[in-house]
């Protein structure tokens, strides 16, 4: 079989005497949609910084596609294959939102004719291209987030992660991004998502990863992981479970 | 570009060129032959501190190096002319190497503050060092042709010029300095290597400077660490690109010309009161950041395109309180 396309070994990312990632595991098969939940402050944010390069892991290992990442830097990863969003939204407030795009389109395509045009294509996709010349600054949370999504894409990443992309938008615009995610893994995107919306979360993933205090406490297919008590206990505390 | 702005940039250039066969005045052409060295000095300043987003408060130091590169290179080596400029723009891009890779690994204000310890450094050698002829500077060869200094500045600030404009505005290179300048972790995620890109960035801005360090040097004839390494280089560089519009090539070529007419009519009718002068630039920076921070050429720019985006807004009835701040932005995030 294949390698998996993303493989969690152990890892653990420490600050000072604070273990916010402790000892994680999974791996994500090609095409998957994995969900990445917890409590507020349970580490998602920190392992998906590990993932994605922004920090080297304390121990463990991040193996993708089968060959060990750990502690390469951002825009290696991303220039292997992996793309991701930030929950706090990081877009480029002085350039048009096409710019912002044609910057990540460099990637792929260094030619900058060619990065403009694949540039549009990905803005088609994500419903941003109607904005494409107005100032990223002058976009909505939505439009934003949207435009993370649509940054991450122009990678054109075997691997994508998602952090936090559906929370503050609306229902009608949280099912559009919902529905552009289900677009992206039917065209053999895997993706990990961090999620707070269960509903979401819950309906789009294949499996879920539950970490709580930095440790990994359920894992598997989202029904299966909804009744694990341990996972209750995190969320809702003692008394309910 | 459009082609009605290329025929007004060719004209420009044209009259640019026979300006000295017009005004042969040697007291004009010199004036504007420095003229041309100080838009280099402002437009090269801006690859940093307006498309990158750094402060580089020791732009004189690369071109000090360069003018004392070639005055070494001719009276203590006797090379002609022409071939120290290459080793000029080198010496200049290889400080630059040295000086960056350590200090643009880092964000924020370490580099300001190691491109002014640089600056310092380099002073200090030049004062001691033999080679340098220490604070009795060095003499060069004299040439006493202004026309020929004329030609030379303009080519090498309307090549700089050139190579700045395609790299900055129209290859990939530019969007990615400014993707950095906007949010550099974020564009670390999009694959791009940020210490990498800006210390291209300060070896681009780094070259020219050195180059023109060296034509004034054999231009002026004599440099000491006074004149060709003295802070005002920098100072004045940077007033010039900020008064005229930081994050364009226009702006600081703008802002040069105005500053330079200004100091030389200020130096040439009332030298009485030259300290101030610095006290004027001073201020004419804190203005200008205070009420134009886009610079001359940004606000002017913006305005215009303000007044387009309110158009065109009521067209496609977008809010014209959205249009209106879409414009404000821009430079304004730099300063």
């Amino acid at each position: 079989m294949a390698d998996p396309i993303l493989r969690v070994d152990s890892v653990v990312k420490t600050f000072g005497g604070l273990h916010a990632v402790d000892d994680v595991s999974f791996q994500m098969e090609p095409g998957e949609i994995v969900g990445l939940i917890g409590p507020n402050g349970a580490g998602k944010t920190t392992l998906f910084n590990v993932i994605s390069g922004y920090y080297a892991p304390t121990r463990g290992r991040v193996f993708f596609k089968g060959e060990d990442v750990s502690g390469r830097p951002p825009y290696d990863l991303a220039a292997l294959g992996i793309g991701r969003t930030f929950q706090v939204v990081k877009p480029f407030p002085g350039l048009s939102v096409l710019e912002n795009v044609v910057v990540a389109s460099f990637c792929r395509h260094p030619r900058k004719a060619d990065a403009e045009r694949h540039a549009w294509k990905v803005l088609e996709l994500t419903g941003l291209d109607d904005r494409a010349r107005l100032s990223a600054a002058s976009l909505t949370l939505a439009g934003r987030k949207r435009l993370e999504i649509s940054k991450a894409l122009a990678l054109e990443p075997s691997l994508l992660l998602l952090d936090e992309v559906v929370a503050g938008l609306n229902p009608t615009e949280a099912d559009r991004t919902v529905e552009l995610i289900l677009k992206l893994r039917d065209r053999g995107i895997s993706i990990l998502v961090v999620e707070h919306i269960m509903r979401v979360i819950m309906s789009i993933s294949d499996r879920v990863v539950v970490i709580n205090f930095g440790r990994q406490i359920a894992l598997g297919e989202p029904a299966e992981v909804a009744k694990d008590p341990e996972v209750i206990k995190a969320y809702l505390g003692e008394e309910a479970a | 570009m459009p082609s009605s702005r290329i025929l007004a940039l060719l004209l420009l250039l044209a009259g640019v060129l026979v300006l000295p066969l017009i005004f042969p005045d040697p007291f004009f052409v010199r004036i504007v032959t420095e003229a041309f060295m100080w838009i280099g000095l402002a437009i090269t300043w801006d690859v940093m501190a307006g498309y990158t987003g750094y402060l580089n408060f020791g732009h004189g130091a690369f071109f000090g190096l360069g003018a004392y590169a070639t005055a070494i290179l001719m009276v203590r080596a006797g090379w002609p002319f022409l071939l120290t400029l290459p080793v000029a723009g080198a010496f200049a891009g290889v400080a630059a190497v040295i000086a960056g890779v350590p200090t643009l690994r880092l964000k924020g204000a370490y580099f300001a503050i190691a491109t002014w310890a640089v600056a310092l450094a380099v002073q200090q050698l030049a004062l001691v060092l033999e080679i340098t002829g220490g604070p009795d500077g060095m003499r060069l060869p004299p040439f006493l042709h202004p026309q020929f200094f004329f030609y030379l500045m303009l080519g090498v600030t309307a090549g700089t010029f050139l190579l700045l404009w395609f790299l900055l505005e129209r290859a990939p290179f530019g969007l990615k300095l400014k993707a950095i300048r906007e949010d550099e972790s974020g564009a670390m995620a999009l694959g791009i290597n940020p210490t990498k890109v800006k210390v291209q960035a300060f070896t681009l801005s780094a070259v020219p400077a050195g180059v023109l360090g060296g034509v004034y040097a054999y231009w002026i004839t004599f440099i000491d660490p006074a004149s060709v390494l003295a802070d005002i280089i920098t100072d004045q560089a940077m007033v010039m690109a900020v008064f005229g519009g930081l994050g364009t090539l226009v702006g600081p070529v703008i802002g040069a010309v105005l500053i330079f007419a200004f100091k030389t009519y200020f130096w040439a009718y009332l030298s009485d009161y030259q300290v101030l002068y610095l006290v004027i630039l001073g201020g004419v920076i804190a203005l200008s950041i205070v009420f134009i921070p886009d610079g001359l050429w940004g606000t002017l720019t913006g305005y215009a395109r303000g007044r387009q985006a309110l158009k065109k807004g009521v067209e496609t009835g977008l809010s014209l309180n959205g249009s209106a701040k879409i414009e404000k932005k821009g430079g304004g995030e730099n300063g």
